[in-house]
């Protein structure tokens, strides 16, 4: 029982330096400034009182603007510096030269950029949504199905891109490049396919989720045959796997720091 | 404890490079300094010991164990990297207190200790500052106070006095000494002999990823005094510094580099750095930094290896 407490004492130094250091670093700053992006846009429509804005459109915009733009920016940029960055910068060491495990270190890690990028991206979709409501001179509960579609995809989106990004941080010198491929490319080409391609691609089980938790809009025009809890699921054990993976290559890694 | 480090025929490949060759050493109890030039093999046998990378070859034993992927020996080591980075968004105090943490440490204890063990390096007054306002010296010290604070069995410090100014070269110095004394095991390397015989007697020289002799310092010094040795000088005053070191009789020479630097050479390196700190002090020179260039070591070395 002490072992276990001792080391999630440990665990949470590792989550708060990860917290602080995305959060708090001109990355942090720049991401934070990215995710504001629909609060921008919404609130632009908002201001020129365009008329066709409302739920729907927010549904339209939302897809494209946030879950395929700014979140996977957004869990590619924080998710692949966990690693590779200590190890560009040389300061893995000071980590791995104290009694606490890889896994133990990589597992922090990622926790931490979970409460980060979901400090990041959950205030400016609650406030974009906000803002749609008010223009729309609606309560705020009005729409709320919709709101929580998009905040359950926002968390999977989260989970699932940043386990695979943190794999990729410790796999390859550059996972940005790599993971600005897969995030943009891939999901784009992969996710826009008929068929079963799509499957292959992770906005496929997060537009399935929107489509069955939004009670109405374009979302529901969506072809998928996977229910949410499915496509809930596969997102989870897709994040474990990746994760599980980063622990295995992590714990063999060797560090050949920059000269 | 007989041996502190034992390393039989270990070599390390990066790639198609040769990192270590085959390194055989014991290393005893107390200080010892790995003493070799730049791209000798010294931070690839400590990366090694601190289970950074994994040997292809032979047997290494930290502390009696494998450290591979060893979390509980890490309990017992202190470990001071060659490069400078540090967590510069984190003042020192943070810094070296987190760490602690890592190693099990209450709240309290670990903020205790880390002010020790900052106070210890002399950085006590700087000690709220963010790590990424500190010179090359204030980041030595703080590199120093992390790996001593939790009060570890063997220090391992990769190139400790690189780039230290004076004030800081002499609390390095000190706070090595003052751990050894209180029965703690430290292992140095330097590519300057003169940095390490101010600590210990015991040496083990690297050339080529191979241990080619260990024991006692001075037998090799009479060798490597016959080469005038170089120290590189940064300063803002740099005309002012030549004229107080011109008179020396053991400086063979002094050049004007660019950026404010001076390349001195001297057949006395040991006289040399004892007399600098005072010469600075006395005339309130400013001196930044100070820097051997390895090929002072590595001409002895061609010498020894034939």
């Amino acid at each position: 029982m002490m072992d276990i407490l001792a080391g999630l004492a440990k665990s949470w130094v590792v989550f708060s330096l990860t917290v602080r250091y995305l959060l708090t670093t001109r990355r942090g700053l720049a991401t934070a400034a990215l995710a504001a992006t629909p609060i921008l846009l919404l609130g632009s429509l908002a201001l020129a009182r365009v008329e066709t804005f409302d739920i729907v459109l927010f549904q339209l915009l939302m897809v494209p603007l946030f879950l395929q733009v700014v979140v996977v920016f957004t869990t590619l940029v924080q998710a692949t510096s966990l690693i590779r960055e200590e190890i560009e910068d040389n300061t893995l060491p000071y980590l791995l030269t104290r009694p606490i495990s890889k896994p133990a270190v990589l597992l922090s890690k990622y926790f931490g950029y979970l409460a980060s990028v979901l400090l990041l991206l959950v205030p400016p979709l609650l406030a974009a949504y906000a803002i749609t409501e008010a223009h729309a001179g609606d309560a705020l509960s009005t729409d709320r199905e919709v709101l929580i579609a998009f905040l359950v995809a926002t968390v999977l989106a989260t989970l699932a891109y940043g386990a695979f990004f943190t794999f990729l941080s410790v796999l390859v010198r550059r996972p940005l490049a790599v993971g600005l491929g897969i995030g943009f490319v891939w999901e784009f080409v992969v996710g826009s396919f008929p068929g079963d391609l799509p499957r292959l691609s992770i906005i496929h089980y997060l537009r399935s989720i929107l489509k069955e938790l939004a009670p109405f809009g374009p979302l529901r025009l969506y072809t998928s045959d996977v229910s949410a809890s499915v496509a809930s699921i596969i997102l989870v054990a897709f994040a474990a796997a990746a994760l599980v993976l980063a622990i295995i290559v992590f714990q063999q890694s060797e560090f050949k720091q920059k000269a | 404890m007989t041996v502190v480090v034992e390393a039989t025929g270990v070599s390390k490949w990066y790639g198609e490079v040769l990192g270590l060759n085959g390194f055989s050493a014991a290393f005893a109890p107390g200080i010892t300094g790995l003493v070799g030039p730049n791209g000798a093999g010294k931070s690839t046998l400590f990366k090694l010991l601190i289970g950074q990378l994994h040997k292809d070859q032979g047997e290494l034993r930290l502390l009696g164990e494998d450290p591979w992927n060893n979390v509980p020996i890490k309990r017992r080591l202190g470990y001071c990297p060659e490069h400078n980075q540090l967590y510069g968004w984190l003042t020192a105090d943070q810094f070296v207190s987190s760490l602690l943490r890592l190693d099990g440490m209450p709240s309290s204890e670990a903020t205790r200790r880390a002010r020790e063990a900052l106070e210890t390096v002399g950085l006590t007054s700087a000690k709220d500052r963010r790590l990424r306002t500190y010179s090359r010296g204030m980041r030595q010290r703080a590199k120093l106070a992390q790996a001593l604070a939790h009060d570890p069995d063997l220090l391992i410090l990769d190139e400790p006095l690189s780039g230290a100014d004076p004030q800081a070269r002499v609390h390095i110095l000190r706070t090595i000494a003052d751990f050894a004394k209180d029965g703690g095991h430290v292992l140095m390397s330097t590519h300057i002999l003169y940095e390490v015989e101010r600590l210990t007697s015991n040496i083990v020289l690297i050339h080529n990823g191979k241990g080619i002799a260990s024991g006692n310092v001075h037998e090799i010094r009479a060798l490597i005094d016959r080469h005038p040795h170089a120290v590189r000088i940064a300063t803002p005053a740099p005309r002012a510094v030549a004229e107080a070191l011109a008179p020396l009789d053991h400086v063979a020479s002094i050049e004007f580099l660019a950026d404010k630097e001076l390349l001195v050479r001297t057949r006395k390196p040991d006289a040399f750095y004892r007399e600098l700190p005072a010469i600075i002090e006395d005339r309130r020179l400013e001196v930044t930094g100070l820097e051997s260039p390895d090929d002072n070591l590595d001409a002895v070395f061609r010498y020894l290896v034939g």
